[in-house]
């Protein structure tokens, strides 16, 4: 629908689809050339907005407001505005901050994990991804600051020396969420403006407009593309890859150290830190596949952002939803097998309880629907992973419910058993969060470009350096015959 | 499915489930050694073995016990090699082509293991507490109201009949990656990889579901009252750390003492084993740690006992070396790039973790049985007996059939892989 305004006419859908073969498959479609790419991405940031975005960001912002008045209101009258209770003294604040974290996760892992594994489809999406990634961060911290009773004081988590002489407890696993969250968001950041730099360049030397060339021009820190500006860069990505992919790890297993650090029987169990990460790996490929089934269309990258790679996100979905559900299956089998009566009726209380709806809910959301993916047309199908991508992500809001309140509301003593409800303020804190979230990334997708230009272009079979010497070395039909370099003659420079 | 290569029938099926296609192979690929390479090792794992039954006539707990933690490790070796093979037919890696071949002789273990772990029925009454009847009898006073709880899992029919089953997922999926592998060095059936990813589909999750249950049968049920929903990872993390040292130390021995695959496995495929022998050093921690962490935190006495028995009476100083040796030395030397483009300090890597890996499994085992902590004579020989029976008919299988897939689609990417 948007792509109809440019001069040239650029290919956006795909020329060719579907087959099987030894070969790898071609990472971009429709023939692009080098500079095909950059008007693709480019001219989104260029043109004005489609009025579609303007709709969007319209809804996306009233969210915000949303979030901000409820905000406002609880910091004003309490938390007991929401639907908390005795016994459960957890509930959505804390299932919608493992939430958001775990969406954040994908971001993370397409583009530092798969970097390290040199895989290359991972280029079309990972800018993307990696903003989203922001985006969740900031949705997810939000609740770690406003669901204690005193948001004032919430800078006394920090290691600051005060007058008091009072520290943290450093025992505390709340406490190592601020710094897993807080350093998990600065490393992103950092890592995704890295990536951007390159970028920023190209919309720099491309802008007509005088402050729009300035501001390009602060944020892209001076890049000329040198060949030392890309050796450098090279290896600073290269890094932050590396310290990123410890830290995601290490970010969920520490949420998940939240519950498992406890004695509560459902939150006290050792496969919380890999199958938390699994989990997040699962819910965060789940938002990118619905993000990017929508801007695809929406913004003409077909050929960039191909089916092969929405199928490779799926089968990644399919692996980690697997885990999950194997998860789900050992605590089952543990807690039978531990023969500890807490632990055994928190399980039955799980399936048969006054929370079995979202139990099963849970269940057949991460259990089963991720099943589909076995079958190439299904996982080929944009509909289909559309529809699952959503159903993952209510079955993975579902089972944060379903560890925290469930473990919580029956416990060890019998007279304090409770039941969760919750409140207008709990829904309308979770739509806001949604609303913030996508303010962010419409304002993304309007300002930067949402496609590594400079890293797609260099997984293009151009790129190679061996690609014009197919054959006997001579250059076949329409190629460009390159002659080679001799050295019979060098040119010193005048040093007059 | 193409019949190029006939089957072997024999009871040898179980050593090399295919005819030697040694002579299909293209010179640079061919083995060179002669039998002395699979025969010396042979030899001293029986005679290793021979020995250690001696000694376990005298002292039967500690040769089951010992006999036990030397065939965890080379289980955990040969699973961890699947899995590590499984990954990369299903991601379609191309760089790891020329240490496949390596990997599926490694894989082909499970008949082999099964008829080694046979001794271990045997001990079963030494090894695992809940075999013993009066646990389950209300009037006796053994009576164990947590273990007749279990009864239902933990019996030793059924224990064995899981274990048939175990194998025999394990062998069928072995079999299937193994097999067609080798076929495809004489006849490049296109359809071939397809079959090989879609086995590794399958078998992913089968075996690591089986792996799973597998833990909690063999390892975790020597401490009948203790529970972990962690302990399939952890058996698995230290596993595949084992198969990838196992599989960088064979290329260098084929390399550096028999002369072979000069030129196709370069320092880029050792730097990439490397970054993987790093990686799951890192991987054993973080799951060593949380297991540990988490038990240490919520201090539930029927969950914390484990550990205290790896803590006190002399075992304290097993813990303190598996931080120290299996994590802190290995993360530092491997951390760097030279090193891992370095043939010598890999494979004293290699070896450096496999024993490691060892020490995990014996620091798992042995406490059941020693309360003060140390090494008994036969922890080492039956370790080292297996090992070189293992390695043995390992080499034998190698040499047997062209060292790398040669009609592999992705052969000459591999050879031509670069570390960017």
């Amino acid at each position: 629908m948007a792509n109809t305004e440019e001069t040239k006419s650029i290919p956006a859908d795909p020329s060719t689809d579907g087959h099987t073969g030894e070969e790898r498959d071609p990472l971009v479609r429709g023939d692009l050339s080098f500079h095909d790419i950059t008007e693709l991405v480019s001219r989104h940031t260029e043109k004005k907005a489609p009025p579609a975005w303007y709709a969007a960001f319209a809804v996306a912002l009233s969210g915000t407001v949303l979030l901000l008045a409820l905000f406002a209101y609880v910091s004003w009258n309490g938390i007991g505005t929401w639907g908390n209770n005795q016994p459960v003294g957890w509930g959505w604040p804390i299932v919608n901050f493992v939430f958001w974290v775990g969406i954040g996760h994908a971001g993370t892992l397409i583009s530092a994990i798969l970097f390290l594994f040199r895989q290359q489809w991972r280029t079309a999406i990972n800018r993307s991804a990696e903003a989203m990634t922001l985006f969740a961060v900031m949705c997810a911290l939000i609740w770690p600051t406003f669901h204690v009773g005193r948001v004032w004081v919430i800078y006394w988590t920090l290691p600051i020396p005060n007058q008091m002489e009072m520290w943290p407890q450093f025992k505390s696993p709340l406490l190592w969420d601020v710094f897993a969250v807080s350093s998990y968001f600065l490393v992103s950041l950092v890592f995704w403006y890295v990536g951007l730099v390159p970028d920023l360049a190209t919309l720099r030397d491309r802008a007509k407009n005088f402050w729009r060339k300035q501001i390009l021009g602060f944020f892209s820190l001076g890049w000329t593309g040198s060949n030392r500006h890309w050796r450098n860069y090279e290896k600073a990505y290269l890094l932050l890859a590396g310290l990123a992919t410890p830290l995601v790890l290490s970010v969920h297993s520490v949420v998940s150290f939240d519950f498992a650090v406890s004695v509560l029987p459902g939150w006290h169990t050792t496969i919380f830190p890999p199958y938390f990460v699994a989990g997040a790996i699962f819910s965060g490929f789940a938002m990118v596949v619905t993000l990017m089934v929508i801007t695809r269309e929406i913004y003409g990258l077909k050929n960039l952002i191909t089916i092969d790679h929405l199928e490779k996100m799926n089968i990644i979905i399919l692996v980690t939803g697997t885990i999950v559900g194997f998860a789900y299956i050992t605590e089952f089998f543990m807690a039978w097998y531990s023969g500890v009566q807490y632990e055994q009726y928190a399980f039955l209380n799980r399936a048969f309880g006054p929370y079995a709806w979202a139990y099963w809910i849970m269940m057949t959301c991460n259990l089963i629907t991720p099943q589909l993916f076995w079958s190439k047309k299904l996982r080929r199908s944009i509909p289909v992973m559309f529809v699952l991508s959503i159903f993952v992500n209510i079955g993975m809001w579902f089972e944060r419910f379903v560890i925290t309140i469930t473990s919580l509301h029956r416990d060890f003593l019998p007279s304090s058993w409770g039941y969760f409800e919750p409140t207008w303020v709990d829904i309308g804190t979770l739509v806001g969060s949604f609303g913030l979230f996508f303010t962010l990334f419409l304002l993304f997708l309007r300002f930067v470009p949402m496609v590594a230009m400079a890293e797609v272009k260099g997984v293009m079979p151009e790129a190679d350096p061996h690609h014009y010497d197919i054959g006997n070395g001579h250059a076949g039909d329409g190629e460009p015959y390159i002659e080679p370099a001799t050295i019979t003659a060098v040119e010193r420079p005048d040093r007059s | 499915m193409a019949d190029s290569v006939s089957s072997n029938t024999s009871l040898s099926w179980l050593i090399d489930p295919l005819e030697s296609t040694r002579d299909a192979a293209e010179g640079a690929y061919q083995f060179a050694g002669d039998r002395r390479a699979w025969l010396v090792p042979l030899i001293l794992g029986f005679a290793l073995i021979t020995i250690s039954a001696m000694g376990g006539w005298q002292n039967p707990d500690d040769f089951f016990f010992a006999y036990l933690a030397g065939w965890s490790f080379l289980l955990t070796t040969a699973l961890g090699g699947l899995l590590f093979l499984i990954f990369h037919h299903l991601t379609r890696a191309s760089w790891s082509v020329v240490v496949n071949r390596i990997n599926e002789t490694l894989v082909w273990a499970f008949p082999l293991l099964f008829v080694l772990g046979l001794p271990l029925l045997f001990g079963m009454h030494d090894l695992y507490h809940w075999t013993h009847p009066e646990l389950y009898d209300p009037s006796s006073s053994h009576y164990d109201e947590i273990l007749a709880g279990k009864r239902a899992y933990l019996n030793f029919p059924f224990w064995c009949a899981r274990m048939v089953v175990y194998f025999l997922a394990w062998t069928i999926v072995s079999y299937r990656l193994y097999t067609f592998s080798v076929r495809q060095d004489v006849d490049p059936d296109p359809s071939i990889p397809a079959k090989l990813r879609s086995t590794s589909a399958w078998g992913l999750p089968l075996t690591a579901v089986t792996l799973a249950f597998a833990s909690y049968d063999i390892l975790m049920s020597l401490d009948p009252h203790w529970f972990s929903t962690i302990f399939g990872v952890y058996f698995f993390s230290g596993g595949i750390l084992s198969a990838v040292a196992v599989i960088t130390l064979v290329a260098l021995l084929l390399q550096n003492l028999g002369g072979q695959l000069q030129n196709t496995i370069t320092r880029e495929h050792y730097q990439d084993l490397g970054k993987y022998m790093f990686g799951f050093v890192v991987f054993w921690a973080y799951i060593a740690f949380s297991q540990y962490m988490l038990y240490w935190y919520g201090g539930i006495p029927e969950e914390t006992v484990w550990f205290q028995h790896r803590l006190q009476n002399g075992w304290g100083w097993h813990s303190a070396f598996l931080l120290g040796f299996h994590f802190v030395v290995p993360f530092l030397v491997l951390l760097p790039r030279a090193p891992k483009r370095s043939h010598m300090i890999l494979s004293f890597m290699s070896v450096w973790v496999l024993v490691m890996h060892w020490f995990d499994m014996h620091w798992v085992v042995l406490p059941v049985l020693r309360e003060s902590g140390g090494f008994h004579w036969l922890d080492i020989t039956c370790w080292l007996g297996l090992a070189g029976i293992f390695g043995g008919i390992l080499m034998y299988r190698l040499s047997r059939h062209p060292l790398v897939p040669q009609n592999h689609p992705f052969l000459s990417e591999s050879l031509h892989f670069e570390n960017a």
